[in-house]
């Protein structure tokens, strides 16, 4: 019986949306983690999605981490924004509220740096991946 | 939270479980997959770490 509902949830038919519908997922994706598995009804990713990534990004700005600005002088500057920019709207809020200024002598500083460009990198995986359910690829 | 190690276990729970979440579907695959990354993470930074403790850094 378990193995029937197992199976079930596994072979969930693939269902390829309309190229706006996709952008329009693929934009809410962007700009709130998990809002575009939302915007397809995939509760159970939405919700991972939106916790893991807010969290992981405000643990880093409470380690006292740097929300790096746009910099594009050279190229470990540009990457740590691109890096960080990937959040979405978490990074602009961020950046207009003067949170995470960051304090380079601070014990944390470089684990908090690492939160947040990692809480960016992930969203950018996750757009990816509400792309290809969008456009039918997996379920 | 001043703990390498915290830190460490924190970063690994969330980063496997959106890694989970993006690689499998069924919740028993998702928990094996998950208790497979999160080990991994946990077990290869700590080796990582030992390897590491020669190294006048």
């Amino acid at each position: 019986m378990e193995t029937d509902a197992v199976q079930q949830e596994v072979s969930a038919p693939c269902v390829e949306l309309s190229a706006s519908q996709t952008a329009l997922a693929c934009a809410a994706a962007a700009l709130v983690p998990g809002l575009g598995h939302a915007v397809m009804k995939k509760w159970d990713r939405a919700v991972v999605f939106f916790v893991s990534i807010i969290l992981m990004f405000f643990i880093g700005v409470g380690l006292q981490g740097r929300v790096f600005g746009p910099d594009f002088t050279d190229l470990f500057s540009s990457l740590k924004f691109i890096a960080d920019a990937g959040a979405g709207l978490l990074y602009w809020m961020a950046r207009l509220r003067g949170l995470g200024v960051g304090e380079p002598t601070a014990y944390t500083y470089d684990f908090g740096n690492v939160f947040i460009y990692v809480a960016g990198l992930l969203n950018m995986l996750v757009v990816v991946d509400a792309f290809d359910i969008a456009r039918g690829r997996k379920s | 939270m001043t703990s390498h190690f915290t830190m460490m276990v924190v970063f690994s729970l969330l980063v496997s479980l959106v890694f989970t979440f993006i690689a499998k579907t069924g919740a028993k695959e998702r928990a094996r997959y998950f208790l497979y990354l999160f080990g991994s993470f946990i077990l290869i930074s700590i080796a990582v770490g030992w390897l590491m403790y020669p190294f006048p850094f």
